[in-house]
């Protein structure tokens, strides 16, 4: 597994130019690359082509927004694909930062890997991220007519509006969130070695 | 179900008749006959199909599920309603024929659950359609739904389905 | 003159039986036969992976049960898998043994509802009656194990909650049951359960045999199945396909096998696959599942009658002191107490963990800060990319067709819609 690991680290510094790579760091038996956005579609050729990735299982958009608590300095949004070689038996992960915060775009994935189709609509649904050149760049898993973008961290877990039914007017309609939000738990983040004596 | 101190009394049920009154008739036969539709929306749909298979087989109580509301009397919400399935949750109500019920199963449908500070999912199905019965659970097992069910049809049982407004509230309140 | 042709479209489900749940599909149809599917998800979208922002690593495992309800114990294996790697900490061996067990009656669980639900919506209603009776076995055993039948929560990072019991619940006496029957339908309770669990390995391969005489030479059956949904194995790759999807199109690959974690290197079983690619050719590898998982439970059973040892990491930052050192030791009480009321904390980094779940790959990828909530969870879902080439697979096929093909996609709205 590690040789593996480390047989795709060299076919990777090879294979792509010294500008196509903005990071690439191996941990927990994972390889993470980071690329431009800019060459972000040649890079993709390059690995499916050429590394054999033939397979992107998943299309993840984050929000960096309040990473550590606010000490994230990089850009706000990004996306980050999990490929899978079924030939040569390796994953690796390619994360993909939008240059622009408050206009995030990146460019669709559609024509190297078909299976990004709803995952690229996933995650401009949630966090707004724009893909460029996908065909059907629709809303997928919010409300019919839902305003916002649910995943960001500046939209509240419980929303702006609720749903109920109103009798006057027959059919289900919107009015503004009527509970309180709740955290159980705050989020901490502790020193590292917190406890150990 | 049926009153037997008036049989006695008259002496009917000797000659092989049976006297009640219209009310116990019309609720014996729908209580008996509940027919809901099939409208699974998440977790909860697995128990409510192990309700009708093998084990605990709800065709006992002369239920059956039917594919469309038109058909049937009971709505049994089982799952997390969204704001996306709302309108349809009401539409299919509505399309129900009179008399109906509505049983509201596990937390999500009873109040959001597990779910209810979320931007996306309506807090209790309540706020959409009237609930008679509300199962509680996470899923809610096969039996707390026979439970429920069992439940709605005392609650059934209990309801005047013909108003007998000359009588006196006394009498009104003690049948 | 000719009259005027037109395509028209009409609307399937959302509350439609044989949708599996809430699917909604806008079909443009040319007479009978499909042109376009347009499928519209998230009438089951709850927001999980932003809820699970807001709570502790380990008040988020049971939104995995509620995921992909079909499967709950292999969602949370993919979970507990991902945060221990975040935590470089491995579960004891009899744990890894106990999940592996575990995940394999979840998948007899997920491919017996599979099949009927299948079975019913092309037309054969004993499936459902018959799959369900195992079902309801399969169920005892996760509830006499957790306490649930379905949403058992009882795997945790680091472990498993507890050890197996040594009793099964028994039937209790009442009116209808006479002491004869009573004894018989209480037969194979008295011993453990793992007694339970090895009675059941022995009566369940008759069972499977049952299934196939009802279907897989049954000519309507194949008539609705042979030659429906077919996939050629370079476009599944492409598409992103996993599981039995993949398998079906004749590419063996099993992430049990090919990407082992836990215990499945040290267990003899064998992956099926398909030849066709088509609705036929993954119902028998599904169908070849059930039997490959009934061995892997029967060596699992083997193993864990013969090594008792613990369950959960000693670690108690990570997972509960015991009750008695808890209630004696005050080390063990502060730890208790942070570890249910502030949670444990997960070092900075990211994690993405797959297991081969019942309908696919199924991830969990984990973002984290270092704080002691995650930062971002993604989890991939087989279904919401199989569910994305229903229109693909379902275009030039007869309106009938499309439901023999949401069947064999085998999605489940939970994990679909999240």
């Amino acid at each position: 597994m590690a040789s593996r690991l480390s047989l795709l680290t060299d076919q990777l510094k090879r294979t792509l130019n010294e500008n196509e790579i903005a990071g690439l760091k191996q941990a927990l038996n994972e390889i993470t690359l980071e690329t431009p956005a800019a060459h972000w579609q040649t890079v993709a050729l390059k690995l499916r082509d050429q590394l054999g990735f033939e397979s992107c299982l998943d299309v993840c958009g984050v929000d960096y927004s309040e990473f550590e608590d606010g000490a994230w300095q990089g850009p706000r949004f990004a996306a980050v694909y999990h490929l899978l070689s079924i030939s040569n038996n390796v994953r690796l992960r390619v994360r993909v930062f939008c240059p622009d915060d408050n206009a995030p775009t990146l460019c669709s994935m559609m024509d190297t890997w078909p299976g990004v189709n709803w995952f690229e609509r996933e995650a401009f649904d949630l966090f707004g991220i724009v893909f460029e050149g996908h065909p059907d760049l629709r809303r997928i898993l919010t409300d019919y007519g839902f305003v916002g973008h649910p995943f960001r961290k500046d939209f509240p877990v419980t929303g702006h509006v609720e749903m109920r039914y109103d009798e006057e007017q027959a059919r289900v309609v919107y009015q503004p969130v009527t509970i309180e939000p709740r955290e159980l738990t705050p989020r901490i983040i502790r020193e590292e070695n917190y406890g150990d004596r | 179900m049926m009153d037997s101190g008036t049989m006695e009394m008259s002496g009917l049920d000797q000659r092989g008749f049976v006297v009640t009154t219209a009310d116990t008739a019309i609720n014996w036969v729908r209580s008996n006959s509940l027919w809901p539709v099939t409208f699974g929306l998440a977790c909860c749909a697995v128990e409510m199909m192990h309700v009708g298979a093998s084990r605990y087989d709800l065709d006992r109580f002369g239920s059956f599920f039917r594919p469309s509301p038109r058909q049937s009397d009971l709505m049994i919400v089982a799952g997390t309603l969204t704001n996306k399935m709302a309108a349809a949750l009401r539409k299919v109500y509505d399309q129900m024929p009179e008399p109906r019920w509505v049983i509201s199963m596990g937390s999500c449908a009873n109040g959001g659950g597990y779910y209810h500070y979320s931007y996306s999912v309506v807090r209790g199905c309540d706020r959409i359609v009237p609930v008679d019965i509300y199962v509680p659970g996470c899923p809610p097992t096969a039996e707390a739904l026979l439970y429920g069910f069992i439940q709605l049809q005392n609650k059934i049982k209990r309801t005047n389905t013909i108003a007998r407004s000359g009588l006196p509230a006394r009498l009104l309140s003690s049948s | 003159m000719t009259a005027e042709i037109r395509n028209y479209s009409i609307n399937f489900g959302p509350q439609h039986p044989a949708a599996h749940g809430v699917l909604r599909l806008i079909l443009e149809l040319d007479g009978e036969v499909v042109q376009r599917a347009d499928p519209h998800i998230g009438l089951l979208h709850r927001a999980t992976e932003k809820l699970a922002e807001t709570k502790t690593w380990l008040q988020n495992l049971p939104y995995m049960d509620r995921l992909d309800y079909m499967s709950p114990l292999s969602n949370e294996q993919a979970y507990c898998l991902a945060v221990e790697k975040l935590l470089g900490i491995e579960a004891p061996v009899r744990a890894q043994y106990i999940r592996v067990m575990y995940a394999e009656i979840t998948r007899l669980l997920s491919h017996l509802l599979w099949l009927g639900a299948h079975g019913i919506d092309l037309g054969a209603m004993t499936m459902f009656i018959y799959c369900f009776r195992e079902r309801e076995d399969l169920l005892d055993m996760v509830e006499a194990v957790s306490g649930a039948r379905m949403h058992a929560a009882y795997f945790r990072p680091g472990g498993v909650y507890r050890d197996l019991p040594d009793s099964m619940p028994k039937y209790e006496e009442s009116k209808l049951r006479n002491k004869a029957k009573l004894q018989r339908i209480n037969a194979n309770r008295d011993g453990s359960l793992l007694d339970f669990i090895e009675d059941f390995t022995n009566r369940f391969p008759a069972r499977i045999d049952e299934y196939e005489t009802l279907l897989t030479d049954n000519r309507i059956w194949k008539q609705r199945t042979v030659g429906i949904g077919v996939v050629d194995p370079d476009r599944a790759k492409a598409l992103g396909f996993s599981g039995p999807m993949l398998r079906g199109s004749g590419i063996a690959w099993d992430l049990r096998k090919k990407q082992p974690y836990e215990i499945y290197d040290r267990l003899d079983f064998d992956i099926p696959i398909g030849k066709n690619g088509d609705s036929y050719d993954r119902y028998l590898v599904r169908v070849e599942e059930l039997r490959q998982s009934n061995r892997i439970i029967r060596q699992c059973v083997d193993w864990l009658k013969k090594n008792p040892s613990p369950v959960i990491t000693e670690n108690h930052k990570i997972a509960p002191p015991k009750r008695d050192a808890m209630k004696s030791n005050m080390e063990e009480l502060i730890h208790h107490f942070k570890l249910f009321s502030e949670g444990m904390h997960v070092p900075l980094g990211e994690a993405y963990a797959a297991i081969e779940h019942p309908k696919g790959e199924f991830g969990i990828y984990l973002l984290s800060d270092g704080a002691n909530k995650p930062y971002r969870m993604k989890i991939r879902a087989p279904g919401f990319c199989h569910l994305s080439a229903l229109d693909e697979l379902s275009r030039g096929h007869m309106l009938a067709d499309v439901v023999a093909i949401i069947g064999t996609l085998d999605i489940v709205f939970g994990e679909v819609d999240r």
